[in-house]
């Protein structure tokens, strides 16, 4: 059975099979926690340890589909193209708001992670936390982090922005959309953009770009914010 | 579609270029991201040139980190001790993100 598991067609069918399953779930009962990617990532974490697979033998196949994740990044510049124009009359306004909140989102991970104390490894794991995965995954894997670490991380902050965010935003006294979905896409990526389409489209428009903005500025400025905090 | 696929991996191929060539600390797929951005702004691609296979990709970016997300299993317990940390880190400055966003955009927006 292991000669099974080893062969590629068994991690990608384990992965397509687990995420269709997981969006049938989230379409039948829609409960933030039924995040599909969550759902399909447990679904197949225990088959997995059920059956007694390495991780290494199901990547033979998972990483087919992670190899994605670098065009699916230049796809993005296709989408911020698009809709740029929607954002044209807040462009300042919105430029800075988006670098603004992700320079802070990174100096106060780093910041609080340090704080504690925990090892190096974690600090460069987390420090782009907020961005998308296949963004923060480069990063990750650029400043000698634990790429794994951030996917699962980057994905439980979408699910925390998607779920709270509007709510503590509103109680902070934001009544804006427009604020409330750029806010999302900066703070909590795709995840947190979905929910900003559920506030109107104009919002969700904000908060894809919001996503995509804040991933640039997290990839250009997270190697030099992370040398100047690791260096004491 | 396949056109469309060509060029995307062109400009991936071409930020990963770069990035070899200048030694900068920024991803390949990141400033091939870049790259077709500026080359669509300068109209020397079309939008429905890459359209195609852009608009796929993004609709299956969620089942590509799948996988990374469940190597998750191999680094659990390396991470583990420190859940609380982590926890408030990730808390606190996730709200910290949310609110210095929002309130810029709320004064300043239209």
């Amino acid at each position: 059975m292991k000669e099974i598991f080893q062969l590629p067609v068994f991690g990608v069918f384990i992965t397509l099979a687990a995420f269709v399953v997981a969006t049938q779930i989230k379409k039948k009962w829609n409960y933030i926690l039924f995040n599909p990617v969550l759902l399909a990532i447990n679904f197949i974490i225990i088959f997995l340890l059920v059956f007694n697979v390495n991780f290494e033998d199901y990547n033979n196949g998972g990483k087919f589909l992670s190899f994605f994740l670098g065009p699916a990044v230049v796809a993005l510049g296709v989408f911020f193209y698009e809709k740029y124009a929607e954002v044209k009359q807040n462009l300042k306004p919105f430029l800075i708001a988006v670098t603004a909140g992700g320079v802070s989102g990174i100096l106060s991970v780093v910041f609080i992670l340090i704080l504690f104390k925990v090892p190096d490894f974690i600090v460069q794991s987390l420090a782009a936390k907020s961005v998308t995965a296949p963004i923060a995954i480069e990063i990750t894997k650029l400043v000698g982090g634990v790429p794994e670490i951030t996917a699962s991380i980057v994905i439980a902050v979408g699910i925390f922005g998607n779920a709270f965010g509007p709510l503590i935003l509103r109680v902070l006294g934001i009544k804006n959309k427009i604020a409330i979905g750029t806010s999302l896409g900066t703070a909590a990526h795709a995840i947190g953009t979905a929910r900003a389409f559920e506030e109107g489209k104009l919002p969700g428009v904000y908060s894809g770009l919001a996503m995509c903005l804040n991933g640039i500025i997290t990839a250009l400025l997270t190697p030099y914010i992370l040398d100047l905090f690791l260096l004491f | 579609m396949v056109k469309a696929l060509l060029y995307i991996f062109g400009f991936l191929i071409a930020g990963e270029l770069i990035r070899y060539i200048f030694n900068i600390p920024i991803a390949g797929n990141i400033i091939g991201m870049l790259l077709i951005f500026i080359a669509l702004r300068l109209k020397i691609i079309k939008l429905e040139d890459v359209k195609p296979a852009s608009d796929k990709l993004i609709k299956y970016l969620a089942l590509f980190f799948i996988p990374y997300g469940v190597g998750l299993m191999v680094y659990f317990n390396l991470i583990q001790p420190f859940w609380l940390p982590i926890t408030v880190a990730v808390i606190v400055s996730s709200v910290i993100t949310l609110y210095v966003t929002a309130i810029i955009m709320e004064k300043f927006g239209k």
